[in-house]
């Protein structure tokens, strides 16, 4: 630990005093140059363009930007040189440029921004030329460490027919290992290209020398007619090949080899593109290009009508599989359809062999229904260039009536002909809008929709404490006794207010001297009915009641005793006492039981 | 308290008014538009409809009767993107998914295929499955409630709560899960005859692959006016945005 605080406090010390130095150094103009490391690469191979800031550091780093080339940043590095006392500081920041089609591209003039100098750098010009694939003869002399050749299976294609490609690596014997493999540039003129997959390596002789063909299989569609082309593919990889100078890797830590930055390129290839023919071409051929198989069965075969049965269709064979599509049956026309169901199974890498189960549920619509009609399927083969129908049998039904009837709005609000949805056309149009409403965003987003979720919550709350509260009264009988006698109190007031006017004073004093008990008895905890003046001095004395409430409570009481003695008194002296009694009441309240 | 009433009243009828109107006119023009479409007309039926889309008014027949309008026009895509739209409406009509799956039928290439469980959440549009959630939440709470007012009902608690409280983490989720496609899986419908993605959003950027109208596409990311998409069988490019309707997810 100490050693480690001594060498930080050496190294702090040492770069604040370099640091000092540094600010004292004269610093050099600033310059602002632009680079690049050749002025000629080849479509698919990447050049560096450096941007180079002498004197300072920019405040900002122009990104240049030119059509037809892909610039993108790689890093930067920085550097400080002392030369004859004079310090400079270079930061450097290099973008990869990959340009995506040939010809002459000039990167313009950049502006930097210096120490407050605004610096221009030259305009660059870079030339891209169409990379070139070995030629026959470089290829059988041996020379080429590794190249690549695409070929194609025929000539001639049908415009939106799936043909396999094949992209072959060679590396030559020598070649001891290929690593980062990546390509650069896949073009095609009419052609639409499909996932890659990679076959087992094996190895060839080429001329004198033998190869390493890396096999890459992937599919083209063809989207229009005439020529179309695919190509030329370029790549880059890293490869490892035996060391020139094989003392330097004496220890063998690189297997006795070095690495090379390889850029690959094949040939372009071209076909012609041909339009399916429209003689003979089935009414019901919906674009399938292949050679297939199908097979076709339903179930069950004993309905009611208006009962599902299942259609299982079977297309299998090579070729379009992925977008096959079910193909309308005009003959079905005694039969509603719902859009089918499917899925696919196919048995080569690419997809181009396999089998598209389709299931098609459809219902009888009468028990004049004797059968499901014949099956068929139309494709055009390529290779025999002529179009085929495949049709499979009828499937006998026996479909009963089995007491169900028939939907009605289908016949009412529908042409007969159009009842059908899955033959050749769509469904027609709707007679009613139905309910129109005006566009909004989903619920889930709207504010207030969202603020009344709070209300259950609230409710829920509020239910939650009516209930403690319940509860608690329930669990407490003096604070029951305490709300009781409050309510009786207030209750009272009113009655005495009223007594008081109607000039009662015997009802006046009667409802006085039970309020006093009840409110007493509540205090002292003890039955209102035991309350007596006695209880002043004997009980509420002891709790330690200020003179002035004792005072209060014996007048009050004695008024309540006189009044049965002497009851004639007047309307206002009854409403004297009340306020009277109010205080009684507050002090009461007040005296801690 | 009695003046209030006719006020109310008037109230009421005022802003039940617009709504009226809104449902007369969009009435009359829709059977002007089915006019047109009886008579073949299939270009200026759909550009009624649209008018009416346009103006403020939807209602899933209208999208139904557009897509239908548009299909018979040649315009795939944009056919699709309105029975995509139709059936975010009513998931269930029957009539909306059998012409989207013929129209789908129609489209060349590789389709994008929403998968099962897509599929299932797909029976209930994200206003229904939100609705659905809110009720099932409500009627939790209100249980709750319930049994605050009622002790007795606690009886019961056991054997009602764990059933709702399974109810509602299902219907969350099912709205959680469709909310997520709707918000963050949009898929772009390709509206014109022939679309080239591009391996970067700008327009020298090497071709990756061609997809035809009415091709259904994963939309990935938005850059300014491009939108980079992923097909059916994987591939991903840029394509201009102009070049396809973009819908929410579900």
């Amino acid at each position: 630990m100490m050693f480690w605080l001594k060498r930080s406090f050496r190294y702090g010390l040492a770069l604040f005093f370099a640091g000092g130095c540094l600010g004292t150094l004269p610093l050099a103009a600033a310059t602002f140059t632009a680079s690049l490391d050749r002025d000629t690469v080849a479509v698919g191979e990447t050049a560096t363009l450096s941007l180079t800031f002498e004197g300072g550091q920019p405040r900002n780093v122009p990104a240049p930007e030119v059509p037809g080339l892909q610039i993108a940043s790689t890093g930067n590095s920085q550097n400080f040189s002392i030369i004859n006392g004079q310090m400079s500081s270079t930061v450097t920041v290099t973008f990869s440029v990959t340009p995506t089609r040939t010809g002459e591209f000039v990167i313009p003039a950049l502006t930097a921004d210096i120490n407050g100098q605004s610096l221009t750098s030259q305009p660059l010009k870079l030339t891209v030329t169409r990379p070139n694939a070995p030629s026959a003869a470089e290829v059988n002399s041996g020379s080429q460490i590794a190249f690549m050749k695409l070929t194609l299976p025929g000539k001639e294609v049908y415009e939106n027919q799936i043909v396999p490609a094949r992209l072959d690596v060679y590396l030559r014997d020598d070649v001891q290992n290929l690593s980062a493999f990546q390509f650069t540039s896949t073009p095609a003129e009419g052609f639409t290209v499909g996932k890659m997959v990679q076959s087992s390596r094996q190895q060839v002789q080429i001329g004198n020398r033998v190869y390493t063909d890396i096999p890459l299989s992937f599919t083209l569609t063809a989207d229009r007619t005439g020529p179309v082309s695919v190509g030329p593919f370029t790549a880059g990889a890293v490869i490892v090949v035996p060391s020139a100078n094989p003392q330097r890797d004496f220890l063998g830590f690189f297997g006795g080899g070095e690495q090379r930055q390889v850029t690959l390129a094949s040939d372009s290839v071209t076909a012609q593109s041909l339009p399916l023919p429209t003689e003979n071409r089935p009414a019901n051929f919906n674009g399938a290009i292949g050679n297939y198989t199908l097979t076709f069965t339903a179930g069950p075969t004993n309905v009611a009508v208006g009962d599902p049965v299942t259609a299982h269709i079977q297309i299998s064979g090579r070729g379009t599989i992925e977008t096959l599509a079910l193909p309308g049956q005009a003959d079905w026309h005694d039969f509603k359809a719902y859009p089918p169901t499917f899925h696919v199974e196919t048995s080569d890498a690419l997809g181009l062999q396999g089998t598209k189960i389709f299931e098609q549920i459809v219902t009888p619509q009468s028990t004049d229904v004797h059968e499901l009609p014949p099956f068929s399927f139309s494709f055009f083969d390529p290779d025999a260039r002529a179009y085929r129908t495949l049709t499979q049998p009828a499937i006998p039904l026996a479909v009963h009536s089995g007491g169900t009837t028939p939907a009605p709005m289908v016949a009412a609000t529908r042409p007969a002909d159009n009842r059908n949805p899955a033959p050749q056309d769509i469904l027609p149009i709707k007679d009613q809008p139905g309910l129109v409403t005006p566009p909004g965003p989903p619920l889930v987003t709207r504010p207030v929709f969202l603020a009344a979720q709070g209300l259950p919550v609230l409710a829920w709350l509020a239910a939650l404490v009516w209930r403690k509260r319940t509860d608690r009264l329930a669990n407490n009988p003096r604070l029951r006794r305490r709300r009781q006698v409050a309510r009786l109190v207030q209750d009272g007031l009113n009655e005495l207010r009223r007594l008081a006017a109607e000039d009662k004073p015997d009802d006046f004093f009667a409802t006085l001297f039970r309020l006093l008990q009840e409110q007493l008895g509540e205090r002292l905890d003890c039955p209102a009915s035991s309350i007596t003046e006695a209880v002043i001095d004997e009980r509420l004395a002891g709790l330690g009641a200020p003179e002035k409430l004792l005072a209060g409570l014996r007048e009050l009481f004695q008024l309540c005793n006189q009044a049965r003695y002497a009851p004639l008194r007047g309307s206002s002296e009854l409403a004297a006492v009340i306020p009277q009694f109010e205080n009684v009441l507050r002090e009461l309240q007040n005296v801690n039981t | 308290m009695k003046p209030l009433l006719p006020i109310l009243l008037a109230f009421l009828t005022a802003a039940a008014l617009p709504g009226r109107a809104m449902a007369a006119d969009a009435a009359a023009d829709f059977g002007a538009a089915n006019k047109l479409y009886a008579q073949g007309k299939f270009t200026e039926a759909g550009a009624l409809y649209r008018k009416m889309i346009q103006s403020g008014a939807i209602s899933p027949a209208l999208y139904f009767n557009y897509g239908n309008a548009e299909f018979k026009s040649g315009h795939l895509g944009s056919a699709i993107a309105a029975y995509r739209r139709a059936a975010q409406l009513a998931p269930r009509d029957a009539e909306v998914r059998a012409n989207l799956e013929f129209a789908r039928n129609q489209v060349q290439g590789p389709a994008l295929r929403e998968r099962r469980w897509e599929a299932w959440l797909g029976t209930f549009s994200l206003n229904e499955w939100t609705a659905l959630a809110a009720a099932a939440f409500w009627l939790l709470f209100g249980w709750f409630a319930a049994m605050q007012i009622r002790p007795t009902l606690k009886r019961a608690r056991r054997s009602v709560t764990p059933g709702m409280v399974i109810v509602i983490a299902l219907l969350f989720t099912g709205l959680g899960l469709d909310a997520l496609i709707h918000f963050n899986k949009p898929v772009a419908v390709i509206v014109v005859p022939e679309a080239t993605a591009r391996s970067g959003p700008f327009d020298d950027a090497q071709n990756t692959f061609t997809v035809r109208d009415g091709a259904e596409l994963a939309v990935l990311d938005r850059r300014n006016d491009w939108l980079e998409v992923t097909d059916g069988s994987g591939r991903i490019g840029w394509l201009p945005g102009q070049q396809a309707e973009v819908l929410p997810g579900s």
